[in-house]
């Protein structure tokens, strides 16, 4: 075989373009029942009485009373319920299923059903924290009191929703001895095992889960499905019975998790010769209802406070509040975008300020190797970010449009983003929390199976994997085989979350696979594993934010080019370049597929998808209201990737998934901020947004 | 049990319609979303539904003494390939729904929803087109403004059915219909601006504004234009904030899921003065 990145055909192209791929819908079970899920109408109060319809036979609700296990999902932090008991905290949040044959039947019981509440004012300020992180690095303190002048903003981010193209959906199924299969389109197959076997309150070999083909995920099947394949086993084990459960677009809209919405305050105090002294920045996230994996998404966001740069002195406070809205949760990026979008604006609006050319001080504090990271790690790979920004401006003509744009009666902008993304979990997660383990089996025709739960969901996963044991053992691809994971057959090797699968996954498979090969007995049936360790270097204490909080990062330049409508103040993208550091890419054509979409979506985020929640509900819940970009809107995108081999991952690899995403907002914020001569502070930056900027705005 | 029925003639579609009430289907771009239910269900319609789309006597673009004729179940994707079809109208099915959608969709349809955001409908007002409505009791000739009177209110009977779209045949200098969406394709307006002026030796020979999505209905004042006309184009564009006020009062957009109210306004009365001050 050629250079590993060399593209070859994704495995599953053909099954998703001639359309023989099953998706979760497409399975039926015989004497399959539906499930319809029924909901709380109000943000907050109590429950005061149900009154159910007479149920014809077949027909019955499943609430909190036939859970064997804990009313409870088993996510990071318990504190989501399965079904609702007495009150409820938000509108959407689910009291309890009617399941049945026929669904034109459950959805006349439906309108039969009524709830009575108790209400009470809900909650839906950054008042209430349940979570509260801060940390410091060097001497804030006397910074800020040595300062000249202490310059702050204050930056706005919205929500931001998943928008797989396949919602939420999930089958179950129920043998003669108890033994309940889910299958469905989901991310983590152990995180929902655990999930529901401690909601069953059942035996490890009671409970197993299969991945569907997945139909678009970004972080949004990453916790959620836990509740809905909970909640199925539940009904399940009650009614004895295959049931089915897809979510309708609206529904899926309403009451999945999304991107938190954020308001992150910067103060950096600046020195009599404009030197940046030290930073100070307060985060607070929007947890909705519950607090589920927002602490570990502030964490991300608080890591990522200097961006890509070295800041000597800082203090990091942030809250997780909690609301009467629907609970947030993963999302392609994980509290970083919202960070990176903070950091990249401050820093121009710093240069702004101090008088000085943005580019000149950016890179004058751009992180290099051996460098201090926020959290006192250390940078201890190659950083070749120079290279990257020098190629960037170089194929997008950057500093001449940067003089061209200026002239009056443009109203065009260029903007760029430098950031970098922390791959795999943080802190020491990977090891604490996941510890990782991976199996390849040969059998006695020579063929390999890859035995690992990570989940292809469009990222191409599939096609990776078996490409590195191909590769290692040097044999054709189609002597390995990757089947979706399924609980009984591959060991935990981990969510498929946090641009974590290729490096420290693949990283794995890679370790086995040279393993497997120095074993290798012709005919003979042979079984290798290997199990996550921390490299040794690697010291975290996650108590006081101290150390390495990634073993290691993927960086990138963004480079937008927008023109902003004078009468009407929309905006239309023109040209977007990139240049990545992913240490190698295992696939260049599967790589371009995430940055072409991966940058979209964080440009979407930027400057395009609007998502409020209005008096407790979401305002904007189905893909008419809720805009995201079509091929119309994106423009003619241009992407280097530089090759920077990481020790430690397969052939190099680090990081993409993420990384692709998390600087598209600042990019398309800082050019729109060029356009119109005056300083953004919130995303999306919309038109509505840009005519209030243009009345009322800072230049 | 609900009945789906697809006549074979439009004759047999009015002897139906006249027989007992019926939800007409043209495209169903509209009525399949608004009686969408739980998939794999029937969607969520009370009546009968009478299937016009198939009929295709209806489909058909034709120039018949001053007028541009378009049969009510022709497609605007037809529409957009067709030479006879006036170039705003083109212009606005051009950057309508997505190419899929476009196949489907009706001009009639579009009346029949009545919505202030439809966006043939601010060209079918500023061209003066007459829709023509058919019973078994013969035909009534109305302007649109008169078949539409509010959001999703309209004036067709139970028992007629929209035929055809008249368009008078009209020649304009300078015309415009500038859609502003959330996006540039498949988006539902948050307003729009259609001018259209023709200046003939220097004179203003006709003046005519519409302004989508920012009333109940289609916006167009008629007594307005009239003030504008037999000036000089110089004449014209230096009155640019007196037409800009006059309209003023007239524009009382909505706050909603898509944009707000001051957005609307402030857009709707830029695009006018762009219109003219470009002129
Ligand atoms: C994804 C999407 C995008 C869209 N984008 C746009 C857009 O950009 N701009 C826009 O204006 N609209 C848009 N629409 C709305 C819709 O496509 C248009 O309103 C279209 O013109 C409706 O035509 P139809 O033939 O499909 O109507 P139908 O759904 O068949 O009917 C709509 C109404 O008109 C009545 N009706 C239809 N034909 C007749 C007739 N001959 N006589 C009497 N009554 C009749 C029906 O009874 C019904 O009340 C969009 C819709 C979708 C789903």
């Amino acid at each position: 075989m050629k250079d590993i990145s060399t593209s070859i055909l994704k495995i599953d192209n053909e099954e998703k373009a001639n359309g023989s791929a099953i998706y979760v819908s497409d399975i039926t079970i015989p004497g399959m029942y539906y499930a319809k899920t029924i909901r709380s109408t109000i943000s907050k109060g109590n429950i005061k009485k149900i009154t159910l319809p007479e149920m014809p036979e077949n027909y019955t609700i499943v609430d909190y009373k036939d859970i064997p296990g804990k009313n409870v999902v088993k996510i990071i932090f318990e504190d989501q319920l399965i079904f609702a008991e007495d009150k409820v905290t938000y509108y959407g949040e689910p009291i309890f299923l009617i399941v049945g044959p026929d669904k034109i039947v459950i959805t006349e019981l439906e309108k039969q059903i009524n709830i009575e509440y108790e209400e009470e004012t809900p909650e839906f300020e950054y008042v209430n924290s349940a979570v509260h992180y801060n940390f410091k690095k060097g001497d804030a303190k006397s910074a800020f009191e040595n300062a000249d002048k202490i310059i702050e903003y204050e930056y706005i981010t919205g929500y931001q929703e998943q928008l797989y193209i396949e919602p939420q959906g999930i089958v179950v199924d129920i043998d003669k001895n108890g033994k309940v299969t889910l299958t469905g389109s989901l991310q983590c197959p152990y995180y929902v095992k655990n999930a529901v076997l401690q909601a069953l309150d059942a035996k490890d070999s009671e409970v197993r889960v299969i991945q569907a083909v997945v139909g678009g995920a970004f972080g949004g099947k990453e916790e959620f499905p836990s509740l809905t394949t909970t909640q199925l086993a539940v009904a399940a084990k009650k009614i004895g019975k295959p049931i089915k459960m897809i979510y309708e677009r609206e529904e899926d809209m309403e009451v999945t998790t999304k991107r938190h919405p954020s308001k992150i305050y910067m103060e950096a105090a600046i020195s009599k010769d404009s030197e940046i002294l030290g930073f100070r920045s307060n985060v607070a996230i929007d947890a909705g209802a519950n607090i589920g994996l927002s602490g570990v998404v502030l964490s991300r966001a608080l890591i990522a406070c200097t961006g890509v740069y070295t800041i000597s002195n800082l203090e990091v406070k942030g809250d997780v509040f909690l609301t009467n809205t629907v609970p947030n949760g993963a999302y392609r990026g994980f509290g970083a975008p919202q960070m990176l979008f903070a950091v990249e604006m401050f820093m121009h609006h710093i240069a702004k300020e101090i008088n000085v050319d943005p580019l000149e001080l950016r890179l004058k504090y751009l992180a290099k190797q051996g460098d201090l990271t926020s959290t006192q790690g250390t940078f201890n790979d190659p950083i070749i970010m120079n290279e990257m920004v020098d190629k960037a401006m170089e194929i997008s003509d950057y500093k001449q449009k940067k003089i061209d744009f200026a002239k009056e009666g443009v109203h065009k902008g260029i903007g760029m983003s430098w950031f970098l993304h922390g791959c795999g979990f943080t802190g020491s997660g990977e090891s604490t929390h996941i510890n990782a383990l991976v199996k390849l089996r040969k059998d006695k025709e020579n063929k390999v199976h890859i035995l690992i739960a990570a989940v292809d969901m469009g990222q191409g996963i599939r096609t990776t994997m078996k490409k590195i044991v191909s590769k290692i053992l040097d044999i054709p691809m189609d002597q390995t085989i990757y089947n979706l994971p399924d609980t009984d057959f591959v060991p935990d090797s981990g969510p498929t979350v946090a641009s974590r699968t290729i490096m420290i996954v693949g990283g794995l498979v890679a370790r086995a696979a040279k393993q497997l090969k120095e074993k290798w007995v012709d005919k003979e049936d042979i079984t290798v594993s290997e199990r996550y360790k921390q490299p040794e270097y690697i010291k975290w204490d996650e108590e006081n934010f101290v150390g390495d909080a990634y073993p290691a990062y993927s960086w990138g330049v963004n480079i937008v080019e927008v023109e902003v409508c004078p009468v009407t103040f929309q905006v239309t993208l023109k040209h977007v370049w990139s240049v990545y550091d992913i240490g190698k890419a295992i696939d260049e054509r599967i790589v371009m597929g995430q940055a072409d979409g991966g940058i979209m979506q964080g440009i979407g985020y930027g400057y395009l998808e609007v998502m409020n929640c209005v008096d407790g509900k979401i305002a904007q819940k189905n893909v008419t209201d809720y805009i995201i970009p079509t091929s119309v809107d994106t423009p003619a995108m241009e992407t280097v990737l530089m090759d920077n081999p990481y020790p430690l991952g397969p052939y190099g690899a680090k990081g993409a998934g993420e990384l692709t995403l998390v600087g598209g907002a600042p990019a398309v914020a800082l050019a729109i901020e060029e356009a119109i001569g005056n300083k953004v502070f919130n995303i999306p930056v919309t038109p509505e947004y840009i005519m209030e900027l243009i009345k009322n705005g800072k230049n | 049990m609900v009945k789906n029925i697809i006549p074979t003639s439009l004759n047999e579609a009015l002897e139906l319609l006249n027989d007992r009430p019926f939800k007409i289907m043209a495209g169903g771009t509209d009525l399949m979303v608004q009686r969408r239910a739980w998939s794999q269900t029937p969607p969520e319609f009370i009546e009968d539904v009478l299937y016009i789309f198939n009929l295709e006597e209806l489909k058909y673009i034709k120039e018949d003494k001053g007028f541009i004729v378009i049969g009510s179940t022709t497609p605007v994707e037809d529409l957009l390939h067709n030479d006879l079809t006036p170039f705003l109208l083109k212009e606005a099915i051009g950057i309508m729904a997505s190419p899929a959608l476009r196949h489907m969709a009706t001009i009639a349809g579009n009346i029949g929803n009545a919505s202030p955001a439809g966006d043939t409908l601010p060209i079918l007002y500023v061209l003066d087109a007459i829709i023509v409505l058919e019973s078994i009791e013969g035909i009534r000739e109305l302007p649109i403004n008169e078949v539409i009177t509010g959001p999703r209110k309209h004036v067709i009977k139970q028992n007629e059915i929209i035929k055809e779209i008249k368009i008078p045949i009209s020649v304009y200098t300078d015309s415009v219909f500038e859609k502003v969406g959330g996006r540039k394709a498949d988006a539902i307006s948050k307003l729009s601006f259609t001018g259209a002026v023709n200046i003939k030796d220097d004179k203003v020979l006709d003046f005519r504004i519409a302004f989508g999505a920012v009333s109940a209905t289609i916006l167009r004042r008629k007594e307005i234009e009239e003030k504008y006309v037999g000036l000089t184009k110089e004449e014209l564009i230096g009155k640019v904030d007196e037409i800009v006020n006059e309209y003023d009062p007239f524009i009382r957009p909505i706050d909603d899921q898509r944009s707000n109210k001051e957005y609307r306004k402030t857009v709707a009365l830029n695009l006018l003065k762009n219109f003219i001050i470009t002129l």
